[in-house]
């Protein structure tokens, strides 16, 4: 992999500085319609000549895929989104492949696009083999009826938002005759590499997927697209490498986004603010095809919306409804941060309506004991964690200024492990990791373990990116899980290297170790739940054109362990700006005839540097782990409570109701102090 | 069509197609890796190169609109004392997480530095409005630049020489 020192002099080596020789480039002709019938294609490339079903790959895949909701790799008879692909062509420059888009023809007969998913439920099916747009329905909980005297009903709402890396999507592939080897851009070589297998029914021994240097992802890049099987076919049936590199603007039309959630909550309360019951409705915007994270997310957000609260009875409807849109996939935190979004929104209306200090009608629904929540939810004792976060955020001390506090509980993707190899070569420790670092610092993770574990100096341990050739199995890097599964797995491999080298020598030294050339492999599994809390505190100014200003933001998270405290602080900035950006302008703006508004980045409401100029504060908190290394999950923290304590602020300040992101400044100008 | 142009401190002659953008020339033609593409409208910064000494995105501009001008990307810089003090700063301070936006950053933050003087936060944050960070929240790169200028105006040249600093 090339080294930060590498990346600051320019020599990175990210997807788009791969070259091959006699690589070609392949450019996608994509719908323009939300949803037509498609009479005619002529192209080097159609579904006529490449067939094949995008397999559902990474975060929230792990149920399958029900049929009718399958995307295929090329648009068949009929197309569901703006920018789904339909044809491929072909190159030997960037410019000769975009040339060739010109001469594609494609005859439509426009069709009356579904784009709302609420009216979506009930309307007729927008895929023809499809009995509902239901792609995933499940009622979580049990039903109660319960003797409350205040209900608190709301419908909130956060529209989808796209994960925008500064490197968008890409690849190159290589079929030599009987391999397949991939080079790309990735979360995790292994999700990709058996989404390719079942994609394109290729024995899995025949793919070699390796990472190159990952320009940022938050969720994009654990997935599998359509436009990676062509571009994999293409190579196979021309017997020439392929390389694809998604544009911007492709990135906003037929990249996946996430959130685009609604959730319709009801809570029902004694006049002190306990919550008896919680019911709702998660509707889940999925798009036109399941990719896994489709019919994962609603069921997801719904098993944890009571968050760290002890809220007896629950009952809540959860449904994926497929519209006439791109299809839907993780955004950092990805179900995480509607659940907490939604219930911290509830418990501050709760507060607004009983007249009650929003702390206290929190710590009202904080058990000092474990807890597990009717929608199986586990949860440490939540009161005591609160308790000490408002007085290590200095509460007290932002009184004045009417903050937004929210509290929630990191759900990590941990469960299933991962996997590490270390080979000693030449004096040098190589590590792999199952998980694909694209910036938040592996290298260091790998080197503090190594260092301590082995006893080698950091200067001899190099952090190899994934390489499915090297290490044979491992998951990937999403839902907060790689310090967690990947650092206990780095550990594991140490351990197996010293073991075997006491076993051979009789003993064990560092330079021992460096003299030989060895090779080891762990899959360190892992079942159960991590879960850890976090809270977050947020002061915000409103100037005279209505406009937000983010003053402070306070962030103290349970890392469990922070392996390296630098790293954990830079993962929380970099999150809590995301947040920031989710509350103040992120959005992927649709037509009502399904086409999408949003033109660029900047109009997608990605912050820049000017946008925040307020302080954030990240405190650590360390309840350690059971694992050897005591850590817990971070990177999605931010992202899961910055926005609702900054929402709880903006709120507090202007005296407007807000349920929906992003804010509308000239909602702001209504201000009905209360 | 002919473009000559001083590409990092050469005088360079080359046929382009007119339509050529300069950001494909400088990656293609000169296998300049440091210039990235990003949005493709000039919008998120991370294909800066200077141009006559100014930051410009080449994603924007047709390669021939450099004819005669002389255009300096990060390779071309690395001989530059503050180009130097920046990088270090950033290596040290984490002023980047996945590295896609940081050349553009540090062309940014050059061209910020080279005015000589001291800047405040405000006008560091203002040097890179045009380049967007999806990791970091800036925060790393406001301080790994502000370190950068504090060196650099707060320590004479030869004060940088004797720590090692300014080699």
């Amino acid at each position: 992999m090339s080294t930060f020192e590498d990346k600051v002099n320019g020599r990175g080596l990210f997807i788009d500085d791969v070259r091959l020789p006699d690589m070609q480039y392949v450019a996608f002709f994509r719908s323009e319609y939300a949803r037509a019938r498609v009479k005619h294609v002529k192209a080097d490339f159609t579904s006529r000549d490449l067939q094949g079903i995008a397999a559902a790959a990474g975060e929230g895949s792990e149920s399958d895929v029900r049929t009718p909701f399958r995307e295929p790799i090329l648009a068949g008879d009929v197309v569901s989104y703006v920018g789904q692909p339909i044809a491929a062509v072909v190159g030997r420059t960037k410019y000769e492949a975009e040339d060739k888009l010109s001469e594609v023809e494609v005859d439509y007969e426009p069709l009356e696009p579904l784009v709302d998913p609420e009216g979506a439920i009930n309307s007729e099916p927008i895929l023809p083999d499809a009995e509902s747009n239901i792609i995933a329905e499940n009622y979580l909980g049990k039903d109660f009826n319960v003797d409350a005297s205040v209900v608190v009903e709301e419908r909130l709402y956060i529209p989808r938002i796209l994960t925008n890396p500064i490197e968008t999507r890409g690849l190159v592939a290589h079929y030599d005759g009987n391999n397949l080897t991939v080079w790309i851009s990735t979360q995790s070589v292994y999700s990709i590499k058996e989404a390719f297998s079942r994609s394109l029914s290729l024995d899995p021994d025949k793919i070699r997927v390796i990472q190159v240097d990952t320009g940022g992802a938050f969720g994009l890049k654990g997935g599998f697209y359509p436009e990676y099987a062509v571009v994999a076919l293409i190579s196979m049936r021309t017997g020439k490498p392929m390389k694809w590199i998604e544009s911007r603007s492709e990135h906003i039309v037929a990249s996946r986004p996430g959130r685009g959630a609604i959730g319709k909550i009801k809570l029902y309360a004694d006049t002190r603010g306990k919550v008896l019951g919680l019911k709702g409705d998660i509707i889940v915007d999925a798009g036109a095809y399941d990719t896994g994270m489709g019919s994962f997310a609603a069921s997801y957000i719904a098993y944890q919306l009571s968050g760290p609260y002890a809220i007896d009875r629950q009952y809540i409807h959860a449904v994926s409804v497929a519209t006439n849109k791109a299809p839907l996939g993780p955004y950092r935190g990805a179900g995480r941060p509607e659940a907490a979004y939604f219930m911290e929104r509830m418990m501050d209306q709760l507060a607004k309506r009983l007249a009650i200090d929003p702390i206290d009608v929190r710590l009202r629904n904080l058990s000092s004991s474990s807890f597990v929540s009717p929608t199986g939810l586990k949860i440490d004792p939540a009161r005591p964690f609160f308790e000490r976060a408002l007085r290590e955020m200095e509460y007290e001390r932002y009184r004045g200024m009417k903050p937004g506090v929210s509290f929630f509980v990191l759900v990590p993707a941990a469960s299933g492990g991962e996997g590490c190899k270390i080979t000693v070569r030449d004096g040098l420790v190589h590590v792999w990791l199952g998980g694909s670092t694209h910036g938040q610092r592996h290298d260091l993770l790998v080197s503090k373990i190594v260092s301590s574990e082995l006893g080698v100096d950091r200067g001899s341990i190099v952090y190899e990116l994934s390489d499915s050739g090297e290490l044979s199995k491992g998951i990937g890097a999403w839902g907060s899980r790689t310090a967690i599964v990947g650092g206990n797995a780095v550990i594991q491999a140490c351990r197996k290297l010293k073991d075997e080298i006491v076993k051979e020598k009789g003993g064990y030294s560092p330079s021992m170790l460096t003299d030989l050339n060895k090779s080891v492999e762990v899959f360190a599994d892992f079942r159960g739940s991590l879960n850890s809390f976090g809270a977050n505190l947020a002061t915000v100014q409103i100037n005279e054109l209505s406009q937000v200003d983010v003053l402070d933001v306070v962030c103290y998270y349970d890392v469990g362990r922070a392996i390296n405290e630098s790293v954990v602080r830079e993962q929380i900035e970099g999150g809590t700006i995301q947040g920031i950006g989710q509350v103040l302008s992120e959005k992927l703006a649709y037509g009502k005839d399904g086409q999408v508004l949003t033109s660029s980045i900047s109009d997608a409401g990605v912050l820049r540097s000017t946008d925040f100029r307020g302080r954030i504060t990240v405190k650590i908190a360390e309840f350690p782990s059971d694992l050897p290394h005591g850590a817990k999950g971070v990177g999605e923290s931010p992202t899961i409570g910055v926005p609702p304590a900054i929402v709880s602020a903006i709120e507090n300040v202007s005296g407007v109701k807000i349920l929906n992101t992003p804010i509308d400044p000239l909602s702001l100008t209504r201000r009905e102090n209360e | 069509m002919e473009l000559k142009f001083t590409l990092n401190g050469e005088k360079r002659q080359i046929d382009v197609e007119p339509r050529k953008l300069l950001i494909d020339v400088l990656r293609d033609d000169f296998g300049l890796t440091s210039v990235h593409s990003g949005c493709d409208t000039a919008m998120c910064g991370a294909c800066t190169v200077l141009v006559d000494g100014k930051p410009v995105k080449s994603c924007n501009l047709l390669a021939m609109q450099v004819q005669d001008s002389e255009v300096q990307t990060l390779e071309g810089l690395s001989n530059e004392h503050r180009m130097k003090i920046l990088k270090k700063s950033f290596l040290k301070n984490h002023g980047l997480q996945c590295g896609f936006c940081t050349s553009g950053m540090l062309i940014s933050s050059f061209y910020l530095l080279k005015k000589g003087r001291e800047s405040d936060d405000d006008e560091i944050r203002e040097a890179i409005e045009g380049n967007i960070c999806r990791c970091t929240g800036y925060v790393s790169i406001v301080k790994s630049i502000r370190e950068a200028d504090d060196i650099l105006n707060k320590t004479s040249l030869e004060e940088l020489e004797m720590k090692g600093e300014g080699r």
